[in-house]
């Protein structure tokens, strides 16, 4: 054996216990530290309640102190959501009709901003049949893409429960697209709605396949994403989203959840609601009351 | 330093100069005012100018339809007003139908033909927008379309709610159009006033109705009872009736070549005659008229003064187009239903009604009605 073999022998004996575990009890002490500031940091967001997602102090500084230039609106003082109560639909499908109307989304059955959908349990199943208006069945029972309007299919079986769900763009608190969107054409905005700036939007998609819900939509003719804002020109001049004017049942409510007496505040309060794959961490501003299991 | 190096490096700097300058430059200056996206996109989204309207857009032309709807039963607080404390607003607003956005107004596409006529001369400058401008897309052009916008939230469905009024179309209607007996802005209300148009004069009438009175007595009784009386009953249902024989979708030796012979003018003024007199009670048998009386419940729903929900005189139909019973020959309320059982008569509701009738069921309604006033 040469010295400096020796030398390696030593030195690989010395590292193989004592340093090994002094190394592993400094390594474990530095994670500790990274994790807990990271989740501290997580809290912060959540307990601060108002700051929008991303948004460093200084920008939520500039947010409290001037807040975009929008006449007899202040976008601190709101915090909209919206409620939907499905024992009510009757998927009608008029709140999509009027979505496309008020946003000019394109009229066919694939392009919506929100939708409906059936879920039909059979007499004996576990499992739930679930259609919506693209479903080729009902595009043909109306003869048009451009009527939306649920078939009678079900009229000679026997089925067990059914009901509608209305889908739109959850608005989440931790929004999948927002993170993913490269050129930040798409953002969440302090008073709760996601919005797309479709002049920033280069038509990569990554938002579309980053959303968990499947609520956004890629617009071909004008090459941008689109996706639900809640109708914020609406909204933003007090009057309520084109789906919530519409539907003839009250199944949709929206409010703002600062103000307690604000129908969105009553509702989640007097009903026990719940939101789309709470598993995914995306923390949802849609509340969902009398879905059932298989509804996601 | 080599000479190819410095070369290097004064190039990476240009191109870092120019790289961070253009950044500067094309960055717009809101871009992380608020986070990594430009500031004034909020002010842009939220200027966008609202298409849908709002009922309350419609009220200043559209007074006596408004008027009707605030009214009805499709604008209601809620049910209970409020569940679980939230108010729910209730009932579809004016742009559920009138295919959306008032933005889109007047406009031939976004109104059914009988509105559009009215409105035509209309204009509303301060908007100009026009959201649905799709080519080819026309709802509510026809009443056969309105049919499907009342289908929309109204056929029978699993998955509806069971608090949504709901219909069977085969059963409910069969080929009838809604608006034949519902006001689309309130369709509790039953259209009870035709337009002046479709009335018939009965002084014109009584020329032609010479010729009825042979079977039909003059004054619309008639003289053997398998024959009905025409006293009194609807003047729209006599219309439909002489139609359907003329068109020969009814059939009668005696009724076919006689109503083949009357105009359209003929067959509204006779109508007219006739529903001016007032009936009589025609009798019948006592004991099988209380039998009758139980069976009756299921004719109400339709041959009852209140009409398809309320209750009213039994026998008289709260709309023109349905016969009422009250006062009409027993023999010939029989024979009826009977035609309707062996199918030489059909209708999509009294078919399948009479197959659930049996004989004796038949002769007690009859009874029954003949049995009532018809007043």
């Amino acid at each position: 054996m040469t010295t400096q073999d020796r030398k390696f022998d030593q030195q690989a004996v010395a590292l193989s216990r004592r340093r090994f575990l002094g190394l592993l009890g400094k390594g474990m002490v530095c994670a500790g530290t990274l994790v807990s500031a990271n989740s501290a940091i997580g809290s912060a967001e959540v307990r601060g309640g108002k700051r929008a997602y991303q948004q460093n102090d200084a920008q939520y500084t500039e947010s409290l102190n001037n807040p975009p230039e929008i006449p007899d609106y202040n976008w601190n003082d709101h915090q909209w959501a919206m409620g939907v109560d499905t024992d009510r639909c009757i998927g009608c499908l008029r709140c999509m009709e009027a979505c496309k109307m008020e946003n000019s989304v394109q009229m066919d059955a694939f392009h919506h901003r929100t939708w409906v959908e059936r879920y039909v349990y059979l007499e004996g199943s576990n499992t739930a049949i679930v259609d919506s208006q693209a479903d080729p069945k009902n595009i043909e029972n109306t003869g048009s893409e451009t009527k939306f309007r649920f078939d009678n299919r079900y009229r000679n079986v026997k089925v067990d429960k059914a009901f509608f769900v209305p889908k739109l763009c959850n608005q989440c608190e931790h929004p999948s697209c927002v993170q993913v969107c490269p050129t930040g054409a798409t953002f969440k905005v302090k008073d709760g709605p996601v919005l797309i700036d479709t002049t920033y939007c280069i038509g990569c998609q990554y938002c579309v396949q980053a959303c968990p819900y499947g609520a956004r939509s890629f617009n071909e003719v004008r090459g941008v994403a689109e996706k639900c804002n809640w109708c914020y020109h609406r909204i933003t001049k007090g009057l309520n989203p084109a789906c919530v004017e519409v539907c003839p049942t009250g199944t949709r409510i929206f409010g703002d959840r600062n103000d307690p007496e604000s129908p969105i505040s009553l509702f989640i309060k007097n009903n026990h609601v719940q939101v789309l794959k709470p598993e995914m961490g995306n923390a949802p501003n849609v509340f969902y009351k009398g879905t059932d299991k298989e509804v996601v | 330093m080599p000479k190819h190096i410095v070369r290097l490096l004064a190039l990476i700097v240009v191109v870092a100069i120019f790289a961070f300058s253009a950044k500067k430059f094309l960055t717009p200056d809101t871009f992380y005012q608020y986070g990594h996206y430009r500031g004034d996109a909020v002010a842009e989204i939220a200027s966008k100018a609202p298409k849908l309207q709002g009922s309350a857009s419609c009220e200043p032309c559209h007074k006596k339809a408004y008027a009707e709807w605030t009214d009805g039963i499709h604008r209601k607080a809620t049910r209970k007003n409020a569940i679980q404390g939230v108010v729910y607003k209730y009932g579809p607003n004016c742009e559920v139908c009138h295919t959306g956005p008032a933005g889109n107004h007047p406009s031939k596409d976004a109104m059914p033909l009988s509105v559009e006529d009215q409105v035509t001369s209309i204009t509303h400058p301060e908007i100009k927008v026009h959201p649905a401008n799709v080519p080819g897309r026309k709802l509510m052009l026809t009443p056969e379309e309105m049919k499907g916008v009342c289908l929309n939230c109204h056929e029978k469905m699993e998955a509806r709610p069971k608090e949504q009024r709901q219909i069977e179309v085969a059963s409910h209607s069969g080929e009838e159009l809604c608006t034949k007996c519902h006001n689309p802005h309130s369709p509790r209300i039953i259209y009870a006033s035709l337009p002046q148009s479709r009335r018939g004069s009965a002084q014109a009438g009584k020329i032609v109705a010479a010729v009825c009175s042979g079977c039909h007595g003059a004054a619309g009784m008639s003289v053997n009872p398998s024959w009905p009386n025409l006293a009194g009953q609807h003047a729209d249902f006599l219309v439909d009736s002489l139609k359907a024989f003329k068109s020969g979708v009814r059939k009668n030796d005696m009724m076919s070549s006689i109503a083949a012979g009357l105009n359209e003018a003929d067959i509204r003024n006779v109508a007219a005659y006739f529903s001016r007199f007032s009936c009589g009670v025609t009798g019948g048998d006592k004991a099988e008229a209380a039998l009758g009386k139980a069976k009756a419940a299921n004719c109400a729903a339709c041959h009852s003064a209140g009409g398809l929900y309320g209750s009213g005189a039994p026998g008289v139909s709260g709309i023109p187009t349905w016969p009422n019973l009250a006062g009409q020959n027993a023999e010939y309320l029989a024979s009826t239903l009977r035609s309707y059982q062996d199918g030489s008569r059909t209708h999509p509701v009294m078919t399948s009604v009479a197959k659930t009738l049996s004989d004796s069921d038949i002769d007690h309604l009859s009874a029954y009605y003949a049995s009532m006033k018809c007043k």
